[in-house]
């Protein structure tokens, strides 16, 4: 599966390369991006460069893809740079060349091949396996820690069936600052931004909160890339082993207490010689998103123990073409997130059901959750018989995803949205008084290469763009 | 000499944009160019906000919604 754009790439992407080359010292940390960042092309190019001495010529490396394939090319090859793994240099004989960057490809060969010093992948610890926490045990924990966490955000405690999972100041204030959650009058009220988190599924979420917290640990006297290092080896660990806490540095101590509320790692307490990592942990760098869903499924199964029920037995909610809701949940933390955009009717122990209506719609759109988001959590959510009944006729929506809703809510819950919006704004930047046609249509075309472009006129010779520094220095370049 | 302006680009019904070009005349503070289509104009970035809110009071108040009765 290729790894799609996120946002662990994204704030990957924003840091300078002096951060890369410090980070790619770990091959615990080399690996993980290699396992979780990059698209399959990509990795194609790691693995056939890894081992060569020499920079490999530019032509040769472009020449394995087919020309149809030339956008996907780019795009590894664009990734690749970015990521600050593959650099261009050129040959003994002047000819341009692409070859992998040092510290990443040690790290990587070291990763891959083994090496002297291994607590790059953590130590384990000698425990008489009795004594081991078992996995199930750790499920659990890593549920009850996180579901608290989003709990807090949408207030369950308004339902009253919400025990405060014990959690820490710190805690409370990374959300804060990350303005997921705003306190007024010492009530917590949760923001857009929040909103927008709690409908994520948990391990874009988990990476929402790590990347919050990597952002605030230079604030509090941490070295953001000793964090983030420390991270990338959290992910490389494995479920259900000990490992030692004797070889860390008192910043990764520090991180790994504040892990622990999050229910990212596990351990007895704070004076423990060893921790474990649960599976939000181990499947943060992990390629394939399904193994999260043990995680998901216990979070959002009725009872919460349903985690070792098929993978696909993950869903509750079913709704009918004529709006009609039923969900069959007791969380009280997936009851107050329905709640959010549905007019909910009557609660039975096991199951809930309400209706959406254009009232509870535009309330929620008006608290900031968007269409998409609604939509998106509810075909998440789709109880097995609705992925059953729709499966014969599986058609795919613009997204591509096969749709599991009744195509007449989906469409109707964009249309309330688009009542509210009744406007598309997009801020940027029109370039305009050209004086001939043929002077418009080379910057034009070229805002449209790079991705710029949002609106265009032949006739007025006018176009809109969102960013206009590339195309700026186009026109200065053709004067 | 192509020059760029600074703005924000509007997608609308025709119908919205008849609207904010009636906005506009009153003292033409809204719109940086009329783009000459139905859907399209670009307008100042300060007045976005401002246009949004006046937009959505007018139309809740004219335009008609069915009622939804809470019964099935």
């Amino acid at each position: 599966m290729a790894a799609a754009p996120s946002r662990p790439f994204d704030y990957l992407e924003g840091l300078p390369g002096t951060v890369f080359f410090k980070l790619y010292q770990q091959p615990s940390t080399a690996l993980a991006i290699f396992r979780r960042m990059l698209p399959d092309l990509a990795k194609c190019f790691v693995m056939a460069l890894l081992y060569l001495k020499d920079p490999l010529p530019a032509g040769d490396l472009e020449g394995w893809v087919k020309s149809g394939s030339i956008k996907e090319r780019d795009n590894a090859l664009s990734i690749l740079g970015r990521l600050h793994i593959l650099s261009n240099t050129v040959t003994s004989d002047n000819v341009r060349a692409y070859m992998v960057t040092n510290p990443f490809s040690t790290s990587l060969r070291q990763a891959l091949t083994g090496a002297e010093q291994t607590q790059s992948f953590g130590v384990l610890a000698q425990i008489p396996p009795q004594s081991a926490v078992p996995i199930p045990e750790l499920d659990e924990y890593a549920r009850r820690q996180w579901e608290g966490v989003l709990g807090y955000m949408v207030g369950t405690s308004g339902l009253g069936a919400q025990r405060e999972a014990g959690l820490s100041k710190g805690v409370k204030q990374l959300l804060q600052a990350g303005h997921l959650v705003e306190v007024r009058d010492r009530r917590v009220e949760i923001t857009q931004d929040g909103f927008a988190f709690v409908l994520q599924d948990v391990s874009t979420q988990v990476w929402h909160i790590l990347i919050l917290y990597v952002e605030s640990a230079e604030a509090i006297g941490m070295d953001s890339v000793e964090v983030l290092s420390f991270l990338f080896l959290l992910s490389s660990l494995e479920l259900g082993k000990s490992y030692e806490k004797r070889n860390l540095t008192s910043n990764q101590l520090r991180t790994l207490t504040d892990l622990t509320d999050f229910g990212i790692v596990y351990q007895d307490s704070t004076e423990a010689t060893h921790f474990y990592p649960t599976r939000l942990a181990t499947t943060l760098t992990s390629d394939s998103s399904t193994l999260s869903n043990p995680i998901a499924g216990s979070l959002t199964g009725p009872t919460g123990t349903s985690s070792g029920g098929s993978k696909a037995g993950t869903g509750f909610i079913i709704i009918e073409t004529n709006y009609r809701l039923y969900a069959y949940t007791s969380s009280p933390l997936q009851i107050s997130l329905i709640a959010l955009f549905t007019t909910l009717k009557y609660r039975f122990p096991n199951l809930l059901t309400g209706k959406i209506t254009r009232q509870s719609i535009r309330r929620a759109i008006e608290m900031g959750i968007t269409a998409d988001q609604i939509i998106s959590y509810l075909s998440t959510h789709a109880h097995p018989q609705m992925r059953k009944h729709n499966a014969s006729r599986a058609t795919s929506n613009q997204a591509g995803i096969p749709s599991v809703l009744p195509p007449t809510v989906v469409d109707q819950i964009r249309l309330w949205q688009l009542e509210r919006d009744r406007v598309k704004a997009t801020p940027g930047f029109l370039f305009k008084d050209f004086v001939s046609l043929t002077e418009y249509e080379a910057p034009c075309r070229y805002a449209e290469e790079i991705g710029v472009l949002v609106w265009k006129s032949h006739k007025k010779r006018m176009f809109f763009v969102t960013r206009h520094e590339q195309v700026a220095a186009f026109l200065r370049s053709r004067k | 000499m192509p020059r760029a302006v600074r703005g924000v680009l509007i997608e609308c019904d025709p119908s919205v944009k008849a609207i904010i070009l009636k906005y506009d005349e009153e003292r033409h503070d809204y719109i940086v160019e009329d783009l000459d289509d139905d859907r399209h104009l670009v307008i100042k970035e300060s007045q976005l906000q401002n246009l949004k809110y006046r937009l959505g009071k007018e139309l809740d108040d004219k335009v008609m919604q069915p009622d939804e009765s809470e019964s099935e």
